[in-house]
């Protein structure tokens, strides 16, 4: 029951564009909200597709942010184009970020993006390589 | 006291304006005339201010006849922090505030007595709880309603702390039994509003708290009245304290607080941009957000008199001129009433919570969703609905007909 994809939503996220990232993200959340999910989980997801949005606007060539609807969980899936994360451990490390000078100017690149998926995540799976990284993130639904 | 938000059907012309400003979407038009959900209604008074025809009204003029022929032998006024702007620079605070008396009431408490203290008791808390940030604002009803109804995940970041107006009724009301000897139910207390939320406040606290306030008077509905006596001169009063009177205006109680690391953020559309990035976990290094619902703060109340940027340099006026013409009320009491815990609240309890079922609401979005890829997408409001969106989802729920869209009616034909 737990493995039928039940719908994917997903949005194109183009590299550098400034003015358009977080509305993928924000799309989700206001879909999952009006489609009546716990506060709890809006909330969790909420955090982990911006994070994942603005990493793949910053970080990637561009790629794609997919969330995808089962009966019991949601993943919030990206895939990009490259370049790669060198050192995944590194990365995943608080505080640790690759950004350029002008991208914190922008109030991003804190080192906090893939930390704060995993913490707020139930699974985490990410894999790398220069072609791109493909990440999915699982937050299992509550037991009302 | 039963208080809605009234509209005059023989003023409203259908024009659409109330309904696209609605920051719930509340509002539809039927039979081209506004029709308000008071379940979704989070009395903000965003309808009343723009509307270009007047015809929405506070419903709340009983409280005139409960002055004349109520039972209570004591009468409290309590004036909130943006009366004092409504009236033209020089005038005395003395004069403002017994002319509220001479409407017949047996003392006046200023709300920026219990907004200083309230102010301590927020800096208080969020010095003492460090693993919730921000924390958001209390004071505004219709902020706290918006969150409740569109930002549910942020109820926790809600400093639960009781806002001015409860507090300083509650004391007006300690004070009227102590000195005049009188029971609870001998004593009224009247506030004084610059907004119809506050009204909503009193009626439906979202506290597990029964508020000490029995009515509320619009500020619009006395302003008259106090403006005729005004000219008379009078001759002492108890003066305001000054960082309470800041809480009239947005940032005022951060400031008054004596925070450094908050937000300052007013009118509706700004605050549902702030509270999306708190969602988004952006603002977690911030300690405190203030967010009211109206323009420039509660002087931006739409039972305000005047424009709120001239009620702000009133106010800002008083405050800078005051002199020795201020007080400070029971600030010494502060730390024994913080430990007695009167200033936190609860929630009051809900109703459990629907079982959710992912399946049937993936259904039921698709088929949302099939609707709205029928509609031109224009959100003209023409339908009677606020969005294209909003349409589609009031035809799937059977309150709509899907040719309402007059787009869709002109190309069928």
């Amino acid at each position: 029951m737990t493995d039928k994809l039940l719908i994917r939503y997903s949005y194109n996220i183009a590299a550098n564009d400034f003015i358009a990232a977080g509305k993928g993200s924000s799309s989700i959340k206001n879909t999952l909200k009006s489609m009546g999910i716990d506060a709890s989980t809006i909330r969790r997801i909420a955090i982990i597709s911006y994070e994942a949005e603005i990493n793949l606007v910053i970080h990637s060539y561009g790629g794609m942010l997919h969330c995808d609807l089962y009966e019991n969980k949601i993943d919030i899936i990206t895939e990009d184009k490259g370049p790669g994360i060198e050192n995944i451990d590194l990365a995943l490390t608080e505080g640790y970020s690759t950004a350029t000078e002008s991208v914190r100017e922008l109030g991003f690149g804190a080192g906090m993006g893939l930390p704060n998926m995993k913490k707020y995540s139930d699974d985490f799976d990410i894999a790398s390589s220069r072609e791109g990284t493909f990440i999915k993130i699982t937050v299992l639904l509550q037991e009302v | 006291m039963n208080f809605s938000i009234m509209l005059d059907k023989e003023k409203c012309k259908g024009c659409t304006n109330c309904m696209r400003r609605c920051p719930t979407q509340a509002i539809r038009l039927i039979d081209e005339k506004a029709f308000i959900n008071n379940s979704k209604c989070i009395h903000c008074g965003e309808c009343i201010k723009i509307c270009p025809y007047d015809a929405y009204t506070p419903e709340s003029i009983e409280w005139n006849e409960e002055m004349n022929y109520s039972p209570y032998k004591c009468k409290i006024a309590i004036i909130s922090t943006p009366t004092y702007g409504q009236f033209p620079k020089g005038t005395s605070i003395c004069n403002v505030q017994n002319s509220i008396k001479k409407l017949g009431f047996d003392f006046v408490y200023d709300a920026s007595w219990s907004a200083e203290l309230v102010s301590k008791a927020i800096n208080r808390k969020i010095n003492e709880v460090k693993d919730i940030r921000p924390f958001i604002s209390t004071n505004c009803p219709a902020t706290v309603r918006l969150i409740k109804s569109r930002y549910p995940s942020l109820m926790d970041n809600l400093i639960y702390i009781k806002e001015p107006m409860v507090i300083g009724a509650m004391l007006a009301r300690e004070r009227a039994k102590s000195i005049f000897n009188l029971k609870d139910e001998e004593i009224g207390v009247f506030y004084i509003s610059p907004c119809p939320a506050k009204l909503l406040a009193v009626t439906d606290p979202i506290g597990d708290y029964h508020s000490s306030v029995d009515w509320v008077i619009p500020l619009n509905t006395i302003f008259g009245d106090l403006y005729r006596e005004i000219k008379k001169d009078d001759i002492s009063c108890s003066y305001p304290a000054l960082n309470g009177l800041r809480w009239g205006v947005a940032g005022g109680q951060s400031e008054s607080a004596n925070l450094t690391n908050y937000i300052s953020v007013h009118g509706m559309e700004n605050i549902i941009h702030i509270l999306d990035e708190i969602e988004n976990g952006n603002l977690n290094n911030v300690d405190y957000v203030e967010a009211l619902a109206c323009v420039e703060g509660c002087v931006g109340g739409s039972f305000n008199v005047v424009n709120p940027y001239i009620a702000k340099n009133n106010i800002e006026y008083i405050i800078k001129n005051a002199g020795d013409n201020f007080n400070i009320e029971d600030l010494d009491k502060f730390d024994e009433m913080y430990d007695s815990g009167i200033f936190k609240f609860k929630l009051k309890a809900e109703d459990n919570p629907i079982k959710f079922n992912m399946k049937e609401a993936v259904i039921k979005n698709e088929k949302i969703m099939e609707i709205n890829a029928l509609l031109p997408g224009l959100d003209c409001g023409s339908c009677g609905a606020p969005t294209c969106y909003a349409h589609a989802e009031d035809v799937y729920n059977n309150q709509a007909e899907l040719y309402d869209c007059i787009v869709l009616r002109a190309k069928n034909k």
